[in-house]
């Protein structure tokens, strides 16, 4: 009796299976936007030409090499990435635009690695993210502001704010130049209130302070900050801005035989956009800068190593720091399409962020700080210092890991480890 | 006859000849039996409802039942004197409309097709909703009376008119069997608070001397309202001469009182754009897309154009556009409410713009200028409203959203006079009308959910639209970009609306799915998007 009950319970558990199995195959592959069962397409707006391109043109390129790169090794549970970019010349509601162009035409499944504030500010208010579920992971901007997952709740950060960033160069300045006359040059927008509002938390004063408007850089408004520089005596001058606006400083100052002790920021440090935008990388030897990742030109770091490898082979860029970050953004968003399953849904991606984004491997040094109630990605810097070539190398040789948050939190030195990079640079989590 | 929306709206200027071979026949006192006369197989009829509106029906041999109601836009309720910019010379008028901009193309395609039409003029002009819908319950009394094989009742309009359709469908929904608010009005207090920030910051900046309401009474309250449109015009123009000489650091009008630290040190260009987002009104305009960039411009210039100087343009172009209609319209409700009916003690503006001034940082000339701008705002005198004039005004018709037969609403996203967020906040109350409903009948354990029978189009601008001179300066002179100035819609995009109006009335239900899809590729510029969410009005927190 027992033995047939038995039987019967196998044969109802085989016939339920066997229907299940034909449902399955019967289902459309996948319902998804912008997924079928051997693609993902993903989408990001960038600047690839005018004034603000120069550098961050290459991140793009850079991520696909790294798709495609994933892609000829089988892709992500068999699907096959497709990168669409498109250009928003840096102008917020080109942004839009375009943005509404990858989600309504181009049926992008998510958002990779949109740049700049104004421009994010623009697509999360007018396009509706949010409303639509759109994932939008690693938004290339440091603006604090975007830290708030209830505001922007399918969209994540992965650079440190320039909130930490101010707040850890600010540490820097009190433990090594102490009693210098400090300047400091900043955009006058998100971007530079956010640092100035962490060097004024943290007790930084300034002797001379220029803000400029984004897009008046010149060669004549270096000329007046110089000026203004020189004047007030700054031994050391900070500098948060774009490298379009370093370039003329730099210039400017090198011209004037002015130089502080530079401290670029690490949004305007990129020795060979700069040297494209006609700086001697030379001026650059001796500038500090706030660092997240190894030097591009460190073949020690494994990390570097391997992108490098697929750079050689998939994009035929002189590899620099945009490239190593467009690398990474790859790296990133094919371990967070890993984490999220076979079964890949835009929710299922934001879960799986939240859920184990905190542990994915990344060329930079610092921590990841997703959760379910954090939508941060990096959390500090080390403080570097450049060489004639305008290579960077950890100040006081050794990496110095920072870390600290956009609030009120301390600036700690961690021990931090990053993860390895995938073997082969290739992520095999789930 | 003089319409505003008309005179701008460069697709509707053949409807005149229609209307002039009627108006002298149209009875100007009410009559119970309708004049009728019959040429070309219709039937056109003209009378007065008893406010003594009068109307005009037009139906063909082939009747089919269904009769579209049309209600004509915002006409002034009062002269405007010759000197005026665009309005001047306009006199009152309650000519009928019996389709958009009285539209010979539009009525054809629906006499064509078997349907009526029929429009008052209305007895009472400027902000009208009120009298116009009773005007309307009468008419459409009238009408099935005179062509009693009419089922099916269509009403639609823009403008003011499309607020009239609204206010008509949500009161008297036995009535009508499908609708759309077009580029509409809704609530007065809507208006009154964007017209009402948008003149106080050209005030604050530009010419303190702008009364911006608060009119004395009678002629004299006259003679300042047209005094304020005349002030608002030279502001523009004194801006524009200014733009034109030199784009990048504006001068500011010789009337301006602003402290000179501020002008010294901002553009006159950045503060025009906080006014414009402290108001809320778009960035784009119709001759300035804020993507463009001059012919031949290096890289950094086309980058300043772009996020700096065309915002400032448009700005000044959204402005120009929309600013008499503002005060005639904040005029005519302050007379109904009795008094001044804005009040922005209470209104942070630092808070409104506190998002847009990191989209808009450039054309705003930084955060340090922005700030300062908003501090000077700060300590201009506030308008105190007068309370009972407030209160006069929240009892003019405002809408409820709270439809059940089929509804349209269409607007382009950067109209300036009645702005997206007036259509997303008619959007907002119906989605928030369904959701109660489903609400409802889930606890009565109906498990179906109510249809969602409010079709929510948006007609956007094109990516980028400027056009250039040979020598390299923004023209002006061609036609405005879809989706910009008020209620500029072509014929086909008014036709395609008929016919998914006729559709709704006929099936109980909006066209869905790839006909309606179809229709919209069909019509052009016509976008239906869930997803999309304009920005909501400033008023309303947006």
């Amino acid at each position: 009796m027992i033995r047939k009950t038995r039987r019967k319970r196998t044969w109802f558990a085989a016939a339920v299976l066997a229907a299940g199995s034909l449902l399955a195959t019967s289902l459309p592959a996948h319902a998804e936007t912008g997924v079928t069962s051997s693609s993902i397409k993903l989408g990001i707006t960038l600047p690839l030409t005018g004034a603000a391109s120069p550098g961050y043109n290459k991140i793009g390129n850079a991520m696909d090499a790294y798709f495609k790169y994933v892609n000829d090794n089988g892709g992500v549970y068999g699907r096959k990435i497709t990168l669409i970019q498109k250009d928003d010349q840096y102008s917020p509601q080109l942004s839009i635009a375009k943005t509404n162009e990858l989600i309504l035409k181009d049926k992008v499944f998510a958002l990779v690695g949109p740049l700049g504030t104004a421009n994010f500010t623009a697509v999360h208010k007018s396009v509706g993210l949010q409303r639509r579920g759109v994932p939008s992971l690693f938004l290339n901007t440091g603006f604090s502001g975007f830290a708030n997952k209830k505001s922007y709740p399918t969209s994540f950060t992965i650079l440190p704010s320039y909130a930490m960033e101010a707040k850890i160069v600010a540490q820097f300045l009190k433990e090594n130049f102490a009693g210098k006359k400090l300047g400091l040059v900043y955009q006058n927008d998100e971007f530079g209130i956010d640092a100035l509002g962490a060097f004024t938390a943290a007790g930084v004063k300034f002797d001379v302070s220029i803000p400029y408007t984004s897009g008046t850089q010149s060669a004549a408004t270096a000329q007046t900050w110089v000026s203004q520089l020189a004047a007030g005596s700054a031994q050391v001058v900070v500098f948060f801005g774009v490298t379009s606006a370093t370039a003329p400083l730099l210039a400017v100052a090198a011209a004037a035989r002015y130089a502080p002790q530079w401290i670029l920021g690490s949004v305007g440090s990129d020795p060979l956009t700069l040297q494209a935008l006609g700086v001697p990388v030379a001026v650059l030897n001796g500038a500090l800068t706030p660092a997240g990742n190894p030097s591009p030109n460190d073949l020690t770091d494994e990390y570097v190593k391997q992108f490098q490898e697929i750079n050689t082979k998939y994009n035929k860029a002189a590899f620099d720091d945009y490239v190593l970050q467009g690398m990474n953004l790859g790296l990133m968003t094919v371990q967070a399409l890993r984490a999220a399953g076979q079964n890949l849904t835009r929710r299922g991606l934001i879960r799986a962020l939240e859920t184990k984004g905190s542990t994915f491997a990344s060329v930079a040094y610092s921590p990841l700080g997703y959760s379910r109630t954090s939508n941060v990605g990096h959390t500090g810097y080390y403080m570097a210092v450049m060489g004639p070539t305008g290579d960077r190398k950890p100040f006081g040789g050794t990496v110095t890991l920072y870390t600290t948050d956009s609030g009120n939190g301390p600036v700690v030195k961690s021990n931090f480890k990053r993860p390895a990079m995938p073997a082969k640079g290739l992520p095999n989590n789930s | 006859m003089r319409n505003f929306k008309l005179k701008r709206s460069l697709t509707l200027v053949a409807a005149s000849s229609m209307l002039s071979l009627t108006v002298v026949s149209i009875p100007t006192v009410a009559q119970a039996t309708p004049a009728c006369t019959t040429a070309n197989f219709v039937t056109t009829c003209v009378g007065a409802t008893t406010d003594t509106a009068p109307y005009m029906m037009m139906v063909p041999a082939n009747f089919n039942g269904t009769v579209f109601l049309h209600s004509h836009a915002f006409r002034p309720n009062i002269p405007i004197p010759v000197g005026i910019p665009v309005y001047g010379g306009y006199t009152i008028t309650n000519t009928p409309e019996p389709a958009p901009g009285g539209n010979a193309q539009i009525i054809g395609h629906l006499l064509g097709k078997g349907y009526g039409v029929v429009g008052s003029g209305f007895a009472r002009q400027g902000w009208n909703i009120d009298s116009a819908v009773k005007t309307n319950v009468e008419l459409v009394g009238l009408f099935k009376k005179q062509f009693t094989k009419t089922s099916k009742v269509v009403a639609w309009g823009n403008s003011m008119g499309g607020g009239i359709s609204q206010a008509l469908a949500e009161k008297y929904p036995d009535l009508i069997d499908a609708h759309a608010a077009l580029c509409t009005v809704s609530d007065p207090a809507q208006i009154v608070s964007f017209g009402g920030d948008a003149v106080f910051g050209v005030k604050a900046f530009f010419d303190p001397t702008i009364k911006g309401g608060n009119y004395s009474p009678g002629a004299a309250g006259y003679a300042e309202a047209m005094a304020d449109i005349g002030k608002i015009f030279g502001v523009a123009g004194a801006l524009s001469a200014a733009f034109a000489a030199n784009s990048t650091n504006p001068a500011w009008p010789a009337t301006s009182t602003a402290p000179a630290a501020l002008k010294s040190a901002i553009p006159s260009r950045s503060a025009l754009v906080l006014v414009a987002l402290m108001a809320g009104i778009p960035l784009q305009s119709a001759h300035f897309d804020a993507t463009s960039t001059p012919p031949g411009a290096t890289p950094l210039v086309a980058l300043g154009a772009q996020t700096a100087v065309f915002p400032a343009f448009a700005a000044l172009e959204n402005l120009t556009a929309a600013a008499a209609l503002g005060v005639l319209v904040l005029y005519d409700l302050e007379l109904q409410a009795g008094g001044q009916a804005f009040d922005n003690t209470a209104t942070n503006y630092a808070a409104r713009v506190a998002e847009d001034q990191f989209i808009w940082v450039s054309a705003l000339s930084g955060k340090s200028a922005t700030d300062a701008m908003l501090a000077y705002l700060a300590a201009v005198p506030r308008v105190k409203g007068n309370p009972a004039a407030i209160a006069k005004l929240q009892t003019l018709a405002s809408h409820t959203g709270k439809v059940d037969k089929p509804s349209i609403l269409f607007k382009g996203t950067s109209d300036p006079a009645t702005l997206a967020g007036i259509q997303q906040s008619l959007a907002d109350k119906y989605a928030a009308h369904h959701a109660e409903k489903w609400a409802a009948a889930k606890k009565a354990g109906i498990r179906t959910k109510p249809a969602y029978n409010q079709l929510v189009l948006w007609n956007f601008p094109p990516e980028k639209y400027m056009k250039f001179t040979a020598l390299g300066s923004p023209d002006t002179t061609v036609p405005a970009a879809t989706g910009t100035n008020h209620c500029n819609f072509t014929v086909s995009q008014y036709l395609a609306i008929a016919d998914m109006l006729a559709y709704a009335a006929e099936n109980g239900k909006n066209l869905s799915g790839g006909a309606l899809l179809t229709k919209l590729r069909k019509a052009g510029n016509m976008t239906f998007d869930r997803g999309y969410v304009a920005p909501r009005l400033r008023v309303l927190g947006g």
